[in-house]
């Protein structure tokens, strides 16, 4: 199992982002903290990277580094090869919470990246119809955000960052306040936009279930600091299916992979993560004869 | 955006607060007269119930006062209106722009949230010799002590409505490509003003007071006016009628506000 170096892509192409050795510490008073230790990552264009792990163990911090809504400690991002500056437009972002506005309707808010730059509402209104009607939200665009359900408000915040057209769209755990039933719905729905659209997207997620059910390529993050443990391909279409025996023995061993983790971070014994993890089979990369 | 009670529609509950309001009035109204009824009593001297002191106003061909300075009472209403909303209206804008202003610099709010706090406490009333002797009995006396009674409270409240403002919000203007300027313009000013127009009714009464207050000591005209002469004149009625009608117009532009509200700035950040 390669721990190392993950930043290698799959393809020839040159990635789309990429983060070389990054490291995150917050500091509260006098004590510091490392978030993230030494990430290195790449992005293939038009990839759907899933980045999986515990709840508060520095995805999110990682996924802000890579929209450039926070700076690195060290180390730093690469956007089409070069340093990102800061928040730009190309790098889109839905978040956890919900950020719509409260005083625009549904249809207003999808515009709203229209708006903001100072364009007239007829410049924009013929793109904005398209996307209600893509999100399948066009009967609703009168409707005020508090007037809309939960999974309404997501399929509004991914419409509204999808219509601006970014490079890559990065999702902080967008579903995870959603019931099961609509969860997978919207997974649908993520994974049919970007099969139009093509934009790259990088998705956070706890659920693993969700990780491997829309990624091309799925990423561990250990906890505490946050580091890649694992790496799995997932371009192989029976990882679309959960029920599939191999997609069914991933997830186990996904599970296996954080619940050790965490039991290592809560033991404080980290030499020994490297050989407990060893101790768990990954199907993904040493397929039984029976899968 | 009505907000529905639970169980019933809008409209019921509303109909249900009118109807309760308008039998503890007549409650009220009833014992007034009952008691009242007595002509000698010295209490009814006083305070004359609404069946003596109304005539008044029918009676005096709906004006006050004594001569060439008689007012008609339609007249002491639109002035003293027309004063307080003229005062709240350049207060409201003004404290938005200010507290915007205040909060592009963490110095600027260092340095000026101090004196504003200092400043916020100091009764309006208190400007009123002030006043008298800057602008002189006007009407510019009335929207200044109107304006300073709720201008100081009210920046100091949009500055803090902008603190409260989400994070996210902000990220995701920036995110979609918004320049400061459009941040500013189509984020920060719509998210701060509900909570800055529920305070300006919320001081709505102070400026009420305090413009009534200014009319009952320098000024000539308006509602506070009516009392004063009243009182100049040893007429209980006219006092009566006085506080009745301030009290009447003054529940009726709260309602006026809260409908304001509720139909422009009904969202909540």
């Amino acid at each position: 199992m390669a721990t190392g170096d993950h930043s290698q892509t799959s393809g020839a192409t040159p990635p789309i982002i990429a983060c070389q050795a990054l490291t995150k510490d917050f500091s509260r008073g006098r004590q510091t903290a490392p978030i993230l230790a030494d990430v290195n990552l790449a992005v293939d264009p038009g990839g759907f990277v899933t980045i999986l792990g515990q709840s508060g163990g520095g995805k999110s911090t990682l996924l802000k580094l890579l929209g450039g809504f926070i700076p690195p400690t060290s180390g730093q991002v690469l956007f089409h090869g070069l340093p990102l500056p800061g928040i730009t437009p190309k790098i889109g972002m839905v978040f956890q919470e919900n950020t719509l506005y409260p005083w625009l309707t549904v249809e207003q808010n999808i515009g709203f990246g229209f708006k903001v730059r100072g364009k007239q509402p007829a410049q924009y209104r013929q793109q904005v119809k398209h996307f209600l009607e893509h999100v399948g939200l066009f009967s609703a665009r009168q409707l005020y955000p508090h007037q809309l359900s939960g999974g309404m408000k997501q399929r509004v915040s991914i419409a509204r960052s999808i219509a601006v057209q970014p490079d890559v769209l990065l999702l902080d755990e967008p579903f995870s306040a959603l019931d099961i039933q609509l969860r997978r719905r919207l997974q649908g729905f993520l994974s049919a936009i970007w099969q139009d659209m093509a934009t790259t997207m990088v998705l956070v997620t706890h659920n693993v279930e969700e990780a491997i059910l829309l990624g091309q390529r799925l990423i561990v993050v250990g906890d505490r600091p946050g580091r890649i443990i694992e790496t799995v391909d997932l371009s192989d279409p029976r990882f679309r299916d959960r029920y599939d025996a191999r997609f069914l023995a991933l997830q186990r061993h996904l599970e296996g992979v954080i619940e050790a983790d965490a039991y290592m971070q809560d033991s404080r014994l980290p030499s020994h993560s490297a050989e407990m993890r060893s101790t768990i089979p990954n199907p993904a990369f040493n397929p039984s004869p029976k899968t | 955006m009505p907000r529905q009670i639970s169980g019933q529609p809008a409209w019921q509950a509303s109909l249900l607060a009118i109807a309760c309001g308008l039998v503890s009035c007549a409650v009220v109204v009833g014992i007034w007269e009952m008691a009242g009824r007595d002509s000698a009593n010295p209490v009814t001297q006083v305070l004359p119930p609404p069946s003596q002191f109304l005539p008044v106003l029918f009676e005096s061909d709906f004006k006050v006062g004594l001569g060439s300075q008689s007012a008609s009472i339609y007249q002491s209403v639109m002035v003293t209106l027309i004063r307080v909303s003229l005062g709240m209206a350049i207060a409201f804008v003004g404290s938005i722009a200010c507290g915007l202003l205040i909060s592009l610099s963490k110095w600027s709010e260092l340095f000026i949230l101090p004196l504003l706090g200092l400043m916020a406490p100091i009764a309006p009333i208190a400007w009123v010799p002030l006043a008298l002797v800057v602008f002189g009995v006007s009407n510019l006396t009335a929207i200044f002590i109107v304006f300073m009674g709720v201008f100081f409270t009210l920046t100091i409240a949009t500055v803090a409505e902008i603190k409260r403002i989400p994070a996210p919000l902000l990220m995701t203007a920036e995110n979609l490509g918004g320049g400061s300027f459009n941040r500013w313009r189509w984020v920060i000013i719509p998210a701060v003003l509900p909570g800055v127009f529920t305070l300006l009714r919320l001081n709505f009464i102070a400026a009420w007071m305090a413009v009534l207050a200014a009319e009952m000591t320098g000024l000539r005209d308006g509602l506070g006016t009516v009392v004063m002469t009243g009182r100049n004149l040893f007429n209980s009625d006219l006092i009566l009628l006085g506080i009745c009608i301030i009290g009447i117009t003054g529940f009726a532009v709260d309602r006026l506000l809260l409908l304001i509200q509720r139909k422009f700035f009904w969202w909540q950040v």
